[in-house]
């Protein structure tokens, strides 16, 4: 493995609430771990590149959101990536619309791009604020060990079909709204964690790293993101 | 009770309010003697106006700037009524209206949300609407929303000239039934939160350089109005541009900026459409150096600052473009209350990799969000509670400065406001 290559999925539409961050610390964390990286922004419009390794997708409003998974279904690339084994990050309106359906603006049900089943519907109340999660054991490809930490925004009741694992368990926030925060399918992962998620989490990070490269890659540990973590937990845990 | 006798009595209750408020050391109280005007004469608004509101100014960013900009311009043909603190929602708007100049002309900033009900109380002869962009995030207004409602409330006002600004397509949307528009091409630096057409939710085709301004959407075939006046900005100078052609030196302007050179060249159509001279305008323009307190040098503890006010993602890349070039250190406090919006994550959003080559004074209740930011965009930065203080571990050069930028969100920046006037009475106090 020469390179890993990020594609960066419809940024405007969709990376609007601070998600670019994400993309932004896959990088800073492969270059940590002496990786190359290649990002691959994919601007509304173009077509899905079909040999990146890694696919981010952030969050955003409805408008966007819909506009976003039609594009994504036209494409087709998503979904042929997803069947080959590559890695599908994606985040609160990204993470819907891998679904089979998400709400719109008028919270009729809109189509997603079928990439996760689960299905999308409105919670009875927005969920707003910090949301702490435990990772889950079942996920033992992705073994997560640290506390999953972010903020959350968003409106969905997601539920999990046959075959998706939760990412984690809620300890604090709302998540998918049945106790159970994110979903994993294969190498498809979606969460409602902003924050970016993965500046907070770099654990979750390295492991979407090190599933393209294929190999562990050794802890390292950054000052300046382990206080903001346990600042946070502290804030919301006690 | 006669609606006159109403009015001079809900007047009366409110300058009380204020005065109690102003005692009490809470602040200026407008907001609350306008909430006590408001609630004995709910009409007042409309009974004050008149036909004396000469102009409103509503965008997500620029709108204090703009308002002051044109107020101080207005001056020349007489007194003029504003706020003088950005209350710019019913109750300041109120007390501004009540307590300015009987013989004056209004000019009133007023926040995007309550602009639908500003509009008909006050009959403005015009509005100037800037730009439109996401607030705070967790105050969940999406900015489609309140341009289908300023879109609304212009169709029932073909009275008032609109001073709109072509180059947003959100706030082209907001104006383009409006019976009287002047487009001005004022720029956009943002175009984050405008990806998608407000109508039809088609994906907006944008110019392909920086330079080009023109959008359009490939769905309902909207597309940029052709402009009567525009900025151009080269080289840190701004000139704007009428329909004529005639060319207006804006270099003379003291607040810095690309932004502040659109907020003027929008001031200056408005100033033109208002029947007033363009030259004495800009003269007058030139002598705002600082607005609430934005851009303002002030002593805070050991420090000397100029302090920087932004509120958003769109805010702060302006910001982040004034600030003097590297290596100079600045000072980026960040807060996450309710005004500030809770979530930091916007802060992704800012480009900090501008700031590359400097060592950035990380302050605030969010400093170890911002740290990690700083940390991503590869930007040297000291984390510290209160860099203010004498014994603070501050980076080589920031105490050389003759003042030192400091950036804040809304209550960083109005904490910090209020501890330099502290410490500027008690020095006064002391050399009494
Ligand atoms: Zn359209």
């Amino acid at each position: 493995m020469s390179v890993v290559r990020i594609a960066s999925v419809y940024a405007s539409l969709l990376g609007t609430y601070g998600d670019g961050g994400n993309v932004a610390a896959l990088v800073h964390r492969a270059l940590l771990h002496d990786i190359h990286v290649e990002v691959i922004d994919v601007t509304p419009g173009l077509v899905l590149p079909r040999q990146a390794d890694l696919y981010v997708l952030g969050g955003g409003e409805d408008t966007a959101q819909v506009a976003a998974a039609n594009a994504l279904r036209t494409d087709g690339g998503l979904t042929d990536a997803a069947n080959r084994g590559a890695v599908v990050f994606a985040i609160c309106a990204g993470y819907q619309l891998l679904g089979e359906h998400f709400p719109d603006a008028t919270g009729k049900p809109a189509p997603g791009v079928g990439i996760l089943d689960i299905t999308t519907n409105r919670l009875p109340k927005r969920a707003v604020g910090e949301l702490a999660a435990i990772p889950n054991e079942v996920n033992r490809e992705l073994g997560l060990t640290q506390i999953l930490t972010g903020y959350e925004n968003h409106a969905g009741a997601t539920h999990r079909g046959s075959g998706v694992e939760a990412l984690a368990t809620v300890r604090a926030g709302t998540g998918n709204g049945d106790g159970t925060e994110g979903s994993v399918s294969g190498r498809t992962i979606g969460t409602y964690l902003h924050g970016p998620c993965l500046a907070r989490n770099p654990e979750l990070a390295d492991r979407l790293i090190s599933w393209v490269v294929g190999r562990d890659l050794p802890t390292i540990t950054e000052p300046e993101v382990e206080a903001l973590r346990q600042e946070r937990l502290k804030v919301v845990l006690g | 009770m006669a609606r006159k006798t109403r009015n001079k009595l809900a007047i009366g209750a409110g300058r009380a309010f204020s005065a109690a408020s102003r005692a009490s050391k809470r602040g200026e109280g407008m907001v609350v003697g306008g909430r006590a005007m408001l609630k004995i004469s709910p009409k007042l608004i409309d009974d004050l106006s008149g036909d004396r509101v000469w102009a409103l100014v509503s965008s997500t960013n620029g709108k204090t700037s703009t308002t002051r900009l044109l107020a101080t311009a207005a001056e020349q043909a007489g007194p003029v009524i504003t706020q003088p603190t950005g209350a710019n929602m019913t109750a300041g708007i109120v007390t501004a209206l009540a307590n300015g100049p009987h013989d004056g002309h209004a000019v009133l900033e007023v926040d995007e949300a309550y602009l639908p009900q500003i509009m008909p109380a006050t009959r403005p002869k015009v509005l100037i609407l800037g730009n439109l962009s996401r607030d705070q995030l967790d105050r969940m207004n999406e900015v489609a929303m309140i341009a289908r409602k300023w879109r609304t409330v212009l169709d029932g006002h073909p009275e008032t000239v609109v001073i709109a600004n072509a180059d947003d397509p959100i706030v082209a949307f907001a104006a383009e039934r409006a019976k009287n528009v002047i487009w001005v091409g004022a720029g956009q630096v943002w175009t984050a939160d405008s990806a998608v057409c407000p109508e039809c939710g088609a994906l907006l085709v944008r110019g392909s350089s920086p330079d080009d301004p023109s959008w359009s959407c490939p769905g309902c075939h909207r597309h940029r109005p052709e402009t009567s006046w525009r900025l151009e900005y080269v080289d840190g100078r701004g000139t704007a541009i009428d329909a004529a052609g005639k060319r207006f030196d804006l270099s003379t302007l003291s607040l810095p900026g690309r932004f502040n050179a659109a907020n003027a060249t929008l001031a200056l159509a408005a100033a033109v459409e208002l029947g007033l001279d363009p030259i004495e305008a800009i003269a007058r323009m030139s002598l705002v150096t600082a607005v609430s307190g934005r851009y303002a040098i002030a002593t805070i503890g050991a420090l000397t600052v100029r302090l920087l006010l932004a509120k958003n993602p769109a805010g702060w890349s302006e910001l982040v473009d004034i600030m003097p070039p590297a290596p100079t250190p600045v000072i980026v406090t960040i807060n996450s209350n309710a005004a500030d919006g809770r979530d930091p994550s916007w802060l992704w959003d800012v480009p900090f990799e501008r700031l590359r080559g400097r060592t950035v004074i990380a302050t605030g209740d969010r400093r170890r969000d911002l740290a990690v930011r700083l940390l991503h965009a590869e930007v040297e930065h000291v984390t510290i509670e209160d860099p203010y203080l004498p014994d603070a571990d501050l980076p080589g050069g920031a105490r050389s400065l003759d003042a030192i930028d400091c950036a804040a969100t809304y209550t960083a920046f109005h904490s910090l406001r209020t501890r330099a006037d502290r410490e500027l009475q008690a020095r006064q106090g002391a050399s009494k």
